[in-house]
């Protein structure tokens, strides 16, 4: 694989030099094509979407699409900032740990039912459940008992046992490394099981589990956060069956009459009072909040028929159909912008549960958003109509939406140019073309060329289980020259050695300025959240120094001997040229100022977020960005032992203890600076190495309308439209 | 045959370290245990072998473990695109090839002869990833006759094949001349010149049914190599064939799509040389009996 990507690198260059060479100047990059039709949006998309479900799907390639055709409570406006949508209206009590949304009831999914509040819930709990294995679970990171659930240790206990009420949440009280107990939601069934949906007859079941096949139990009707079954003294329950790629399936309770761990005993303790659903803290338990730990209660011993894992657990309640209440263990700003994000975003249990894996393809996807999904050709292009159903047409000026799947950029940009698609996705242009593209209009950029900001930065992760010494780690982030790097990338990069990004200072209004606490004089960048009132400054990185790289080597070498690596492998995605660049720079300066040898590879995108994801890799070419101007959510805690997207699985006690503090804090400026204090322990122990901060480069034809272009690089496709009259408004 | 090529590519691959899915996991255990189970990669090695053969009797080459489809799938979705840019791109170095190496033959070194296999030459030597973008740049960008990437419409085939053609029509071109020139030098084809035949009739139509056969003989392994995936090509004109699925499950350790490809190509090339082996025969009635 190594040799071949040479292919990547020749290929836009040598298109870069071709396109760069005897092409006349002119205003536009291609002669403009008159528009054909209004309402049709041919998209040249960075590459084919991983996955167009909202638990699974991660890339910025899927992200626009998602949002889409699945609605949220919030979704995304044109600056990039959430606005109501299924939700209009909502309550936030004073300490922030509680949001109670009201949701519109005209909602409705592309198969004409009713969208309700269950269906919010059920995406929560879809995306946190063990089963799923969600990578967006790290989005919930906030709600009241989403790591125990995603451990499988939370339970609800039945029946009022050793002094505790029916209904009380507990935990199991497991060592950790220890084995994990059996599970207590395991049933199975004398006869066979018909899974269907809930209150259907057993001859409408899509699936039939064999006779004392095990399943899981991962709802029951009726209870909180649940939908409620057709009769309330007798429950239904919501399985899994681990077969093939698994299904799901609502069954009677009674049908389910072997619990093989019904007699097994487990150890729990109730859960603290701060993650305790629908609990409001006193004020003697916020006092204890900070007061040192009170010694562990005493655990009591349960039998595994009195115990279940179910929604409740988690901090979701679902009061009546159209009232969702998300609680979060401590305060939590965040919530409402966070309701926009996937892991909120609402999908149909009835088409989930069939095909839990494959659902969201044409046939058997079922949408909620201003567009739905009619083809999907592997590795050509998606295409999206406007969905009929949708509850706001007027936000609709789109029809159709062809999203083509190229992930070669020179691809993608001389389709453009050809006319073969109306606008590329943000930041989809070559690299190599950019030189071109910037002078091609008589010494200026063509017209339809733009360069704006992003919220987002690039950098390389390291597998901190491998490179575990943190002087190696700080050595290889101390021995790059970043503003060399941004130099040969033409596009306004701003090469930067700290993590989160933000605007350059020097671009800062001052009141903004006066809200950062800096002079303009000061090197670096500022995130504003709230103009003029809200700044973080994000603390500084490892900047280029030779001799410091070189000091902190010499301690890795010393203290690794022999197990100092002889070569060093970084591993980048196919699919943009910078990649390529950078990795050579980094090679080149690594070897140069440390005697490093260092091999480049890449890989594919998808299986290289899987394997990233996995610890199969030693250094890694990462980027993030941010869906919000927020430090601590966006950036920071990324970083938290064990998260979701912690790709270097850094874990350090100190950071992870700032950021539960800052966790624990109302007031805006004091939860900044503990976040602050958390980064700048980040950044010092190098689990990863900030490159340059991403800005945005389009090319979309001047006939192109309500093609917003905001910092979070996220806009509503649904709203584009094209202009025949363009050229009498320039 | 194939049997013996999917047990070695089989056990060749479970010999590579790493594999879909890392120990070095940030998942739970249980659910790690559960998707291991889903892929039968906690089964003992011999056990996964007997799974895999047992499936293969039976048709079925395995589901990706990295995507949401089964090998057939990706096969059945992906191997037209292959086919398509490969028979044209074959229509295209046989017609090119042919022409150039039977015309170099019959005027055996004159500076015709030499032009043309130097045009042969240049059309080995440069490789796909240099042709390929000067072609976009000319023909799509410049000339706009065919789009410059994606495959939509025959039209979007004319520029991949044509590359892809180029390269084979050299190596064509010059089997076809040796062929010829050996065919030229045969007793019947003095008979022929004897007898008064014209010399345009004794090159096309007696000399050059016998002179083509190394060109039927490459044919096979060039059909098979051209179809089942000219990755480079395909990555730059973005046409979406198989040749990426071949590399891209090399990478990620996706046994079932990597063994099921082998099979497959396997297949279709030994199929591919019989279909040859009737066809050298049908051309040279020597062979027959």
């Amino acid at each position: 694989m190594p040799r071949r990507h040479g292919t990547t690198l020749s290929i836009a260059v040598i298109a870069g030099a071709l396109v760069a060479c005897g092409l006349p100047d002119s205003e536009y990059f291609g002669p403009v094509p008159a528009v054909r039709d209004p309402h049709h949006l041919r998209w040249c998309n960075s590459g084919e979407p991983d996955n167009l479900d909202p638990a699974e799907g991660q890339s910025t390639t899927a992200t626009p699409l998602m949002h889409a055709l699945f609605d949220g409570l919030t979704r995304y406006g044109d600056d990039g900032l959430a606005e109501p949508s299924l939700a209009t209206s909502w309550d936030i009590t004073p300490d922030q740990r509680r949001v109670t949304f009201h949701l519109r009831h005209d909602a409705r999914w592309s198969n004409g039912r009713t969208l309700t509040a269950y269906d919010v819930a059920y995406q929560v709990v879809r995306v946190l459940h063990p089963i799923t294995a969600s990578p967006n679970a790290d989005s919930l990171d906030w709600v009241k008992n989403n790591l125990s659930y995603l451990s499988g240790t939370v339970r609800v206990l039945l029946r009022d046992r050793g002094g505790l009420p029916a209904g009380t949440i507990v935990e199991l009280s497991v060592a950790p490394d220890a084995v994990p107990p059996p599970d207590t939601n395991l049933r199975t069934a004398s006869r066979a099981l018909a899974l269907r949906e809930l209150g259907a007859a057993p001859a409408a079941a899509y699936a039939t589990v064999p006779a004392a096949t095990p399943v899981t139990i991962v709802e029951l009707s009726g209870r909180p956060a649940s939908p409620p079954g057709p009769a309330a003294d007798r429950p239904w329950a919501f399985v899994y069956w681990d077969r093939g790629a698994g299904v799901y399936g609502w069954v009677p309770l009674a049908d389910l009459d072997g619990e093989p761990n019904a007699a097994h005993r487990y150890q729990v303790v109730p859960v603290a009072a701060k993650n305790l659903p629908g609990h409001d803290l006193t004020a003697d338990e916020v006092a204890a909040l900070t007061a040192p730990a009170p010694p562990a209660p005493t655990p009591i011993t349960v039998d595994g028929r009195d115990l279940l894992m179910l929604p409740e657990t988690l901090g979701i309640r679902v009061p009546d159909p159209f009232t969702f209440v998300i609680e979060a263990a401590d305060p939590t700003p965040a919530i409402v912008s966070t309701s926009a994000s996937r892991a909120m975003r609402p999908v149909p249990r009835e088409a989930v549960a069939r095909a839990p894996r494959r659902w969201a393809e044409p046939g058997t996807i079922v949408t909620s958003g201003p567009l739905h999904l009619v083809a999907a050709i592997p590795r050509d292009r998606l295409e999206l109509v406007r969905s009929p159903t949708y509850w706001d047409q007027a936000d609709v000026k789109l029809d159709r939406l062809t999203a083509y799947s190229m992930d070669d950029q020179a691809a993608n940009a001389n389709t453009y140019f050809a006319g073969g698609c109306d606008a590329v996705a943000a930041n989809n242009v070559p690299q190599s073309y950019l030189a071109a593209l910037s002078t091609g209009n008589h010494g200026k950029p063509y017209r339809d060329f733009t360069v704006s900001p992003q919220l987002g930065v690039y950098f390389a992760v390291i597998n901190t289980k491998r490179f575990d010494n943190v002087h190696l780690r700080r050595a290889l982030a101390l021995a790059l020259d970043r503003p060399r790097i941004a130099s040969f990338l033409h596009g306004g990069e701003i090469g930067v050695a700290s993590y989160t990004p933000g605007a350059p200072i020097a671009s800062l209004d001052d009141a903004d300025l006066a809200a950062c606490g800096v002079t303009r004089a000061t090197p670096g960048v500022a995130l504003v959240i709230e103009r003029g009132a809200l700044c973080y400054v994000p603390p500084p990185g490892l900047e280029y120094d030779v001799a410091a790289a070189r000091a902190e080597l010499a301690l890795a070498r010393r203290e690794l001997g022999d197990r100092f690596p002889r070569e060093i492998v970084y591993k980048f995605n196919l699919g943009f040229e910078a990649h390529k660049l950078i990795a050579e720079y980094m090679q080149a300066q690594w070897k140069q100022v440390l005697g490093v040898e260092v091999r480049i590879e890449s890989q594919e995108w998808q299986v290289f977020l899987a394997d990233t994801r996995n610890l199969e890799y030693q250094i890694a070419r990462m980027g993030w960005i941010g869906s919000a101007p927020d430090p601590e959510v966006e950036f920071v805690r990324m970083w938290r032992c064990g998260a979701a997207n912690n790709r270097p699985q850094w874990c350090n006690r100190a950071f992870d203890q700032l950021l539960d503090e800052a966790a624990a804090t109302i007031d805006p400026k004091a939860r900044l600076a503990k976040v602050r204090a958390a980064e700048a322990i980040m950044v010092s122990e190098a689990p990863i190495i900030p490159i340059y901060a991403y800005t945005q480069k389009h090319l979309i034809r001047p006939y192109v309308r309500g093609l917003a272009q905001n910092y979070i690089g996220q806009p509503p496709l649904w709203r584009v439209w094209l202009d025949p009259d363009w050229r009498s408004q320039p | 045959m194939l049997a013996a090529v999917a047990t070695i590519a089989f056990f060749l691959l479970h010999a590579a370290p790493g594999g879909p899915f890392s120990s070095e996991r940030r998942l739970q255990p249980a659910v790690q245990r559960n998707i291991e189970e889903r892929y039968h990669l906690r089964d003992p090695l011999w056990k996964q072998y007997t799974t895999y053969m047992g499936g293969l009797a039976r048709g079925d080459l395995g589901h990706s473990m990295k995507r949401q489809r089964s090998v057939g799938e990706i096969i059945a979705q992906h191997f037209p695109y292959s086919v398509k840019l490969g028979c044209l791109s074959i229509v295209f170095a046989v017609l090119f090839g042919t022409a150039m190496g039977v015309v170099a033959a019959a005027r055996r070194n004159t500076a015709t002869d030499h032009g043309l296999m130097s045009l042969a030459l240049v059309g080995i030597s440069i490789p796909s990833i240099v042709l390929a973008p000067i072609f976009i740049r000319f023909f799509a960008l410049q000339l706009g006759w065919v789009p410059p990437a994606r495959a939509d419409g025959f039209v979007s085939y004319l520029a991949p094949a044509a590359v892809l053609g180029l390269i084979y029509a050299g190596t064509i071109a010059r089997l076809a001349r040796a062929g010829m020139i050996e065919t030229l030098g045969q007793d019947f084809v003095r008979t022929a010149r004897a007898k008064g035949v014209t010399e345009r009739t004794v090159v096309w139509k007696h000399a050059l049914r016998l002179g083509i056969t190394p060109v039927v003989s490459y044919l096979g392994p060039a059909i098979a190599g051209l179809v089942s995936g000219s990755f480079v090509v395909e990555k730059i004109f973005q046409i979406p064939g198989l040749g990426f699925y071949f590399v891209d499950s090399v990478a990620s350790r996706d046994y079932p799509v990597l063994t099921g490809l082998l099979v497959f190509y396997v297949g279709f090339l030994v199929a591919l040389n019989l279909i040859v082996d009737i066809a050298y025969g049908w051309l040279d009635p020597r062979v027959r009996t």
